[in-house]
């Protein structure tokens, strides 16, 4: 039996929209909202996806809320929406039913100031109650920028472990070295981490708000630079958005040149963390020789497309350009061999990352642990599984079930395998043809794209307008679902290890502030 | 003249000590098939540090200020007990400095140097024992001299060597990440002239430690086998610290331990004659 016929012996929406190929809306009566997002937690088996608001109170005076599950089995999004009629802008908080709502409610919060009755957590995510004032919500269609930020208004409160001999060390969110900005509170017990918490939010740029307004064009140079180090996916997730409202269909070759650009963006990310894990446990020579193998990457990148990091290559409707010359991966995947063999002959290094930074299968379930790091726990989810080229290449996602350091290593590894077999087998099917479709008149509407990227899923809800304009986009980046859990993961190793715990997971710090 | 002899002789070390970090810097990238920075580059940090503003944490007393010439005066002290009778004295001497250097990261309030202080203390606790049995030997059957008694001593003392100089897989001296350091940890709120007498007086350290290694199979009279003797060790700490990861904290103990076993079965060759 299908979600659909499942969920209506409970539930009966208002109204459903099936206008858009795999996604459903169904907006739902407030009292049947929690439940009716249960049964689609369960249904779908799916954490909660996206959970965002849009300010509709210039043409129906409500809020709406969305909350986006995934059904692997029926490779179809469906929607719990829920209005909220202005004035009373508050809705019961599905986090104390689902964990995975809680980060998207407290967002809601800050962003649209709409009250969770009833939810466990209401502290603020990115507009830091230290310099943003009280009462000033940015994705408020009415929202006037400030001037200046105001005095401190409010501090935020970490969770304190209390006990003899326990004590805090706060680290960051400037670091020694040039990464990014991240607050890591530490409750610990001499080395032993007891307690871990990550509070993020200092690259916050308001992209969400950036773009609205913005034209299509504009929107995807933007979504581009949303996380630097997956440019391609972003920007790829946004156009499949974008076409998807427009009734585009790429022609087959865009399709193909697509995924081969996707996986090299995969392999150079991959490669980049093998070398990171390697020199944060201060294996110079692995590193040095990965960084040899990142470099060659990126170099043919810029060869194939010109841009090192494959921005400006995807537009609305397929590819700006087709490859500006051969694809030669062999002596790559060779050299990839010869690393391999360096660290794993490596007692010292194996003896650092095996067993180490554990994250539990349940603990991840839990947590909505998406991509990579949800692979390396035994949750095999990829998105890729159901899109094309990869369905029709019989793409099977790569999964450990240790989830420690070792094991998302080794998913980086394989991974890596994959991609170079992957983009072999693209362009030996591609034919020669079109680039892109002409984009038609603009047409209003909403649509999610969602590709996989190197880190896990990259998530773009947009709505256009008449004019073709963006109305509101909702990006989630996979950091943002796995943050949390290198806080799991952390907790029981020694603080000298944490560095390797959270390379391990490489998770994005611009791709969860926005 | 004497006085003269030891304040040349003084000057000697800290004009050479830097050169020597320098070129194990260089070793190490050659090793890592990089260019690698001058090996004169540690002349130039301590150059551009000396012409630094010195910025001193809030809270802390006369301990932050003072610390930085303390180690540094007992880094040199180690040099010039080389010249005696009294090796013995050298496990105080590096206490002492170790004291204070602990004492002035505890005193600058920060987390890291907390960290730091508590981590140097415990790895000490390992490393003295493993020094004072190496000296034991030397005092039993003074060198230099390619007994099995003085290969082993040279082989717990290249432990204690790395220990000693914060190289792997004890502590790594390149890294960013101030959740992992070691040495480095304590040295985080040191500033411009004061940072730069700390870097010298670890060199120093450094210097001195590469020193009493080489004296174990090279009369330290002989210059020409001594520079060579001190660029094969630093190879060897380059080959050690570019090959293996760093250990993990817990682990570390083991090979220090094993440093002191090996210290012991040094004593009692020194002790059958062997």
């Amino acid at each position: 039996m299908s979600i659909r016929e499942e969920l209506k012996k409970t539930i009966a929406p208002l109204a459903v929209n099936d206008r858009y190929p795999a996604e459903s809306y169904l907006t739902v009566k407030p009292a049947d909202f929690i439940p009716a997002c249960l049964a689609l937690h369960q249904l779908c088996a799916s954490p909660v996806m996206m959970m965002f608001a849009e300010d509709k109170r210039a043409t129906r005076s409500c809020f709406r809320l969305n909350t986006a599950f995934y059904s692997a089995a029926e490779r179809h999004w469906y929607y719990a929406c829920l209005d909220l009629p202005a004035g009373a802008e508050s809705f019961p908080s599905l986090a104390k039913e689902i964990y995975s709502a809680t980060l998207f409610e407290r967002e809601i919060r800050e962003m649209f100031g709409i009250e969770l009755v009833g939810s466990p957590d209401h502290r603020r995510l990115r507009l830091h109650d230290e310099v943003w004032p009280a009462g000033a919500f940015p994705l408020r269609k009415d929202f006037v920028p400030l001037e200046r930020l105001e005095p401190p208004t409010g501090q935020y409160e970490f969770i304190k472990g209390e006990g003899e001999g326990l004590f805090e060390l706060p680290v960051g969110p400037v670091h020694a070295g040039i990464i990014g900005p991240g607050h890591f509170h530490f409750s610990v017990a001499g080395e032993p981490i007891i307690n871990l918490e990550i509070r993020l939010g200092f690259t916050h740029r308001g992209i969400e708000k950036l773009m609205e307004g913005k034209t299509l064009a504009a929107g995807l140079e933007l979504s581009e630079r949303v996380a630097g180090d997956t440019s391609f996916a972003h920007g790829l997730a946004f156009c499949l958005a974008a076409e998807k409202i427009a009734g585009l269909t790429p022609p087959p070759r865009a399709v193909l040149l697509r995924a081969v650009y996707l996986e090299l963006e995969r392999m150079y990310n991959h490669i980049n963390d093998i070398g990171g894990i390697a020199l944060d446990v201060g294996f110079s020579f692995a590193s040095a020789f990965a960084s040899v193998l990142k470099e060659r990457l990126l170099r043919l990148n810029e060869q194939l497309s010109g841009n090192r990091y494959l921005r400006g290559i995807n537009v609305i409707g397929g590819v700006a350009q087709d490859l500006a010359g051969p694809v030669t991966l062999n002596p790559l995947l060779s050299d990839l061999n010869e690393l391999e063999k360096i660290l794993f002959n490596s007692a010292s290094f194996i003896d650092r990352i095996d067993s180490t930074g554990i994250l539990r299968q349940k603990t991840a379930e839990d947590l909505g642990v998406l991509g990579l790091a949800g692979r390396a726990s035994g949750l095999a989810r990829d998105l890729r599984t159901d899109l094309e080229p990869y369905s029709s290449a019989g793409f099977r996602p790569i999964v450990c079930t240790s989830g420690d350091c070792l094991a998302r290593l080794n998913i980086r590894l394989q991974e890596f395998r994959q991609s170079s077999e992957l983009i072999g087998r693209f362009i030996r099917q591609l034919q020669p043809g079109e680039l892109t479709v002409n984009a038609p008149a603009p047409v209003a509407g909403y649509s999610l794209g969602a590709i996989e990227g190197w880190r896990g899923p990259v998530l773009y809800w947009l709505k256009l307008n008449e004019q073709g304009t963006i109305e509101r986009c909702k990006i989630v980046d996979p950091s943002f679902h796995n943050w949390e859990a290198l806080a799991y993961a952390a907790q029981g190793e020694i603080i000298p290890d944490f560095p390797l715990c959270n390379k391990s997971f490489d998770l994005s710090y611009s791709g969860n502030d926005l | 003249m004497q006085a003269l002899t030891v304040i040349l002789y003084l000057l000697l070390a800290i004009g050479l000590a830097p050169l020597l970090s320098g070129v194990i810097a260089r070793l190490k990238n050659n090793l890592r098939l990089r260019a690698g920075q001058s090996i004169l580059q540690p002349y130039r940090n301590l150059r551009k540090l000396l012409g630094k503003e010195e910025i001193v944490p809030e809270n802390s007393s006369w301990l932050f200020r003072a610390a930085p010439a303390i180690v540094f005066a007992a880094s040199l002290t180690l040099f010039l007990l080389l010249r005696t009778n009294s090796l013995l004295s050298v496990i105080f001497v590096l206490a002492l400095g170790r004291f204070f250097l602990a004492l002035a990261a505890l005193d600058a309030g920060s987390a890291f140097g907390g960290i730091g202080s508590s981590r140097e203390m415990f790895l000490a606790s390992f490393v003295e024992p493993a020094a004072c049995l190496v000296i034991l030997v030397l005092y039993l059957a003074p060198g230099p001299a390619w007994s099995v008694a003085h290969i082993l001593a040279g082989l717990a003392l290249l432990i204690v060597v790395l220990a000693e100089t914060a190289r792997q897989p004890v502590d790594n001296q390149e890294t960013h990440l101030e959740l992992t350091m070691v040495h480095e940890a304590m040295l985080l709120d040191h500033s411009g002239p004061a940072l730069a007498l700390l870097l010298l007086a670890a060199q120093i350290k450094q210097l001195f430690w590469l020193v009493l290694l080489v004296s174990l199979f090279v009369p330290l009279t002989a210059l020409l086998p001594l520079g060579a003797g001190l660029l094969a060790a630093a190879l060897v700490i380059a080959l050690i610290e570019v090959g293996i990861a760093k250990y993990r904290l817990f682990k570390v103990p083991d090979l220090l331990v094993f440093g002191s076993i090996l210290a012991l079965l040094a004593v009692a060759g020194a002790l059958l004659g062997v």
